[in-house]
């Protein structure tokens, strides 16, 4: 059963239904989706931008970039701590969407995503440890940190998972994701019992948040964040064909090892650098990259553009929930992706298994 | 007439039965205490007390008692600098969330002062230890100076702290009548943190006494005994607004003088009263919420006379 | 001399071997030494002889002996034992080792159900109800599992893929409550989920017995059932075994002892993981030989944990869930290491 189960959810993602038949509707339409999402993204961002404690028209909006009033209050918001707000969450959404359509060719597997992975408590295990006990604060500092715990619980669960005779099968990644996700969790509360002071400073950051980040934080960020998308893009085609399986990929000529390899530095640099930024935030990297295959078919080279544009838009629109929930203070963001996520990944589950 | 004799005959029956408990409460009889965690008897003076929240350790000093176990304080740890002289050597039993039953135990003690927001779970252990008595949250300083008088037969000096207080609450609200001509209504008490800024509210320690002193500060919305709000976004600022601001002075944490220069550089921040008022004072946390006694209370409102320029 | 005693009792069929009676044999006296050893440490260490003394003709420890150590081990054991078996019995039903009642959302809900107690109504119901309100969040949890992955009957994977699902769902709602509730329960809401049997009394320990007493047997009556549903599905139901009737019953009884467990003591992760790996190497792999063996080694540990956290950082008492990690994670990943050999 669990054979039959991995090998029609390893289907659901091959290439095969578009390397044999692109039909042309489909070719012609697929920027048409991606100019539409581009839409979706660019209204979610103007809507961050003017909604908040204090509401403000989209005409202001406009103006505070195109004639900017150091005396407008509103101008001042926008400028200072909107703006910041919304492209730290544009980042975020994207980096996770995006390393987590990466792991699902990787894995082969439509559970995998950065949190499953325990990537996500990894990195936090690793922030929350060099807080406590070397008393390093600064998110420059922490944000290597972050990757490297990334990459120990997602080298991990790799490993963890791909024990035993029948491989990576979905199963054994997300166990292997929970059992590893417990352990740095674990390690994580201890660290704050012990350290009592610390635990509120931490605890906001636990749930995930986009806010408060200056865009000089940002910055040194965005040149690693965009080569990542960028080389993830150049790799998709190589992508499409490692998902068609390995042995057909190494008979083309694939390098398969190199490739798999790029992937996996790829994801530990996206995942573990949002959630350097933003804390944890969960089901992102899970969701998104279904909805987009949903939209554009599986086919990597337009499914990575379109999960980087809907993972921006997804965070940058839950973000925008948090604000108003509990005015003046905010939800962690996480929550909300959280519970966005649990049902569609409990969907997910029930809907995997009916196939089979 | 007549009613006005049946008054006065009522008041001198309450002297005189207030004089008679007094003697009673001098010799060693048992008396019961009522409260929030049932009642509890106690014989005669016990000398040797283990206080197992802040509060009650900075009363217990108030009270000329130097208990013989006390918790961890959560600053200046181990013992509030104000505090180490008395508390010198004494032995500490662990934190208030989790103090240690075995050394407690240990300790011998005749009397236990607990608080039942951190303490419920313990209590039939600690009874079993010595009489315990608690009161239900732990920065009610008022409630704790009257409870541990009563347990530890010091009524008088207990009434005294009380008094002395209730006189400088009112000498301050006169002073501060006479002297500011424009007199500040709305007080703010801000902490920074890391990642966020948090605004007391007046269920706190400080908010309580800072209501009492006739300022208002701001309330809590929805769930009950919240003394505090978490805002993370510098948009909230205007939901910080009042006409004076106290601040606890900064740590040494570069994050957090980061997140406080982030703010008061923050454009919003200027458009704040008290901001335009100058009316931003940094105050001691030791004080103003960690310590949570009446020599804290009062040590608080020293430094609130202070900053408006008035003598105590 | 035969291979196999087999105990027959009415609803009682156990088949024991030689080697798993010795096994139970040599560990049993470990056990007892550790409990020994529990109970001299202390804030002040008293000799394994002035224990037995003291036990026996109360003295001037017997206080802290009997009012303080001794319920407290008692609970630690207990819990340790019921989360292990309970780990055992996921792990058969899921067939996969690393199974656990933290893992597929047990936990996770029984620590929803407790911050949200802690958090808003701590203030108005006694701190006594704190365990129901965790037991209800555990079986709710549990009912919605299953509940969720019913489609014509229950597999062990969509099972588990739904309790990992729900796990996640119920921290987000755990985290949400902390953030929400007043900045002083966060702290006791997180010694909580970390796990710590910090001021047992006696009335804890008989109020959490009943559940064992009543759950294990009826899991040792399960035994040839879960042996062989972890055969999988077409072996189990020809061997004629009512097989999503037994598979309802296994869910429950281990969600029972979990929630039960956690209900006293917080989410203490990771025993019911370990202790089942544990016993796998030092038995065979039937229900019947495993649990005993399970059970003794997650009393041991969870025993061993909580003595740790109460001495190592003195006079602070760490919860006794800080140090099953702590011991937990290196021989989990040993575990993973020797697997990959």
């Amino acid at each position: 059963m669990k054979q039959t189960l991995n090998i029609t959810m390893q289907r659901s993602l091959s290439a095969t239904d578009f390397t044999n038949s692109p039909t042309l509707s489909r070719l012609s339409t697929r920027p048409l989706q991606l100019l539409l999402a581009a839409l979706l993204l660019t209204l979610a961002f103007l809507a961050s931008l003017a909604f908040g404690q204090l509401s403000i028209p989209l005409s202001r909006v406009i103006t505070a970039f195109t004639h900017y009033d150091g005396s407008n209050t509103d101008h001042l918001i926008i400028t200072t701590t909107r703006l910041a707000r919304a492209l730290t969450a544009l980042t975020v959404g994207a980096a996770l969407a995006v390393s987590g359509a990466l792991m699902q060719a990787l894995t082969r597997n439509p559970m995998a995503s950065p949190s499953i992975f325990g990537v996500n408590a990894g990195a936090l295990f690793a922030i929350v440890l060099t807080m406590t006990v070397f008393s390093i604060s600064s998110l420059q500092n922490l944000i290597w940190v972050a990757l490297i715990g990334a990459a120990v619980a997602g080298g991990m669960v790799y490993g963890l998972g791909s024990l035993g005779r029948d491989g990576l099968t979905p199963v054994k990644i997300v166990l292997a994701g929970a059992a590893i996700s417990a352990l740095f969790v674990s390690f994580t509360q201890g660290l704050l019992v012990v350290n009592q002071d610390g635990l509120d400073s931490i605890l906001f950051w636990l749930g995930g948040s986009v806010s408060g980040r200056d865009l000089s934080l940002l910055q040194p960020l965005i040149p690693y964040g965009l080569a990542a998308l960028v080389l993830s893009q150049l790799l998709s085609p190589h992508i499409n064909v490692l998902l068609s399986g390995d042995e057909i990929a190494k008979s083309l000529g694939q390098r398969t090892g190199w490739l798999k390899l790029a992937m996996g530095v790829l994801i530990v640099l996206l995942a573990g650098s949002a959630v350097a930024i933003a804390g944890n935030i969960a089901f992102v990297g899970l969701i998104v990259p279904h909805m987009a295959r949903a939209w554009v078919g599986a086919d990597y080279r337009w499914l990575l553009p379109m999960c980087a544009l809907l993972g921006a838009a997804l965070l940058l629109l839950a973000d925008l929930v948090a604000r108003f929930l509990i005015m003046p203070q905010e939800i962690p963001i996480g929550v909300m992706t959280a519970l966005l996520g649990t049902p569609f990944f409990i969907y997910l589950a029930r809907r995997g298994l009916q196939n089979a | 007439m007549t009613l006005h004799t049946h008054w006065l005959t009522r008041l001198t029956l309450t002297c005189l039965c207030s004089l008679i408990t007094c003697t009673v409460l001098a010799s060693d009889h048992t008396r019961t205490l009522t409260h929030a965690l049932g009642n509890t008897s106690i014989t005669g003076t016990p000398t040797r007390i283990v206080t197992l929240y802040q509060g009650a350790t900075d009363t217990a000093v108030a009270l000329g008692i130097t208990p013989v176990g006390v918790v961890d304080s959560w600053l200046e740890q181990p013992t509030y600098q104000f505090l180490r002289e008395q508390l010198a050597n004494v032995t500490h039993v662990g934190l208030e969330t989790q103090p240690n039953l075995e050394l407690i135990a240990s300790l011998q003690p005749d009397l236990i002062i607990a608080a039942k927001m951190r303490h419920e779970k313990i209590y039939p252990q600690l009874s079993q230890i010595a009489p315990t008595i608690s009161i239900d949250y732990v920065f009610q300083f008022k409630d704790t100076v009257q409870q541990m008088g009563t347990a530890l037969n010091r009524q008088t000096q207990a009434d005294e702290l009380l008094n002395h207080w209730t006189q400088r609450v009112a000498d301050f609200q006169q002073q501060l009548k006479t002297t500011q001509r424009n007199t500040p209504n709305t007080v703010s008490l801000l902490d920074f943190r890391p990642d966020h800024v948090r605004l007391y509210l007046q269920d706190s320690f400080a908010g309580s006494i800072l209501t009492e002193l006739g300022f208002t500060v701001a309330r809590n919305q929805g769930s009950h005994n919240q003394w505090a709000l978490k805002l993370t976004s510098r948009e909230s600022m205007p939901s910080l607004n009042a006409d004076v601001f106290f601040i606890f002075k900064l740590t040494d944490d570069p994050v957090t003088q980061r997140v406080y220069q982030q703010w008061t550089q923050h454009p919003l921040w200027q458009t704040l009263t008290a901001v335009q008022q100058q009316q931003v004072f940094f105050v001691d946390e030791v004080a103003w919420s960690a310590s949570g006694g009446v020599l804290g209370a009062n040590k608080m409102l020293d430094q609130v006379y202070q900053h408006f320029g008035l003598t105590p | 001399m035969p291979k196999f005693y087999t105990v027959r009792h009415a609803a009682l069929s156990l088949q024991l071997n030689l080697k798993t009676l010795s096994v139970l044999a040599l560990l049993l006296p470990c056990v007892l030494a550790c409990v020994l050893l529990a109970l001299s440490a202390g804030s002040q260490w008293l000799s394994p002889l002035t224990v037995l003394n003291e036990l026996v003709a109360d003295g001037r420890y017997a206080f802290v002996l009997e009012t303080l150590r001794l319920p407290r081990i008692v609970m630690a054991f207990m819990v340790g034992a019921a989360l292990a078996v309970s780990g055992l019995m996921l792990q058969s039903l899921i067939r996969n080792p690393l199974a656990s009642p933290d893992i597929i959302g047990i936990t996770g809900g029984a620590s929803a159900a407790a911050v949200f107690f802690l958090s808003f109504l701590a203030g108005s119901l006694s701190v006594y109800w704190l365990p129901v309100a965790a037991i209800i969040g555990a079986l709710l949890t549990a009912l919605i599992i299953y509940g969720l992955a019913w489609q014509g009957g229950v597999s062990p994977v969509r099972l588990v893929l739904i309790g990992i699902g729900l796990a996640a769902g119920m921290n987000a709602i755990t985290t949400l409550m902390i953030v929400l509730s007043p900045i002083a329960t966060s702290m006791t809401a997180y010694v909580w989920l970390t796990g710590s049997v910090y001021g047992t009394n006696w009335q804890d320990v008989s109020r959490l017995l009943p559940w064992l007493l009543v759950l294990l047997p009826w899991a040792m009556s399960l035994a040839r059932s879960i042996d062989a549903q972890a055969l999988g599905d077409a072996t189990a139901i020809n061997l004629g075994i009512a097989l999503q009737r037994d598979r309802l019953l296994v869910l429950f009884i281990s969600v029972g002892l979990a929630g039960a467990a956690v209900a006293f003591a917080g989410a203490v992760s990771f025993v019911g993981l370990i202790a089942p790996h544990i016993a796998r190497l030092l038995v065979d792999r039937r229900f019947a030989s495993l649990a005993p063996v399970s059970a003794l080694i997650g009393g041991t540990l969870v025993v061993l944990a909580d003595t740790l956290g109460r001495t190592v950082f003195l006079p602070l008492d760490m919860p006794a869930g800080v140090f099953v990690a702590a011991v937990g994670a290196p021989f989990f990943i040993y575990l993973l290491y020797r697997h990959q050999q």
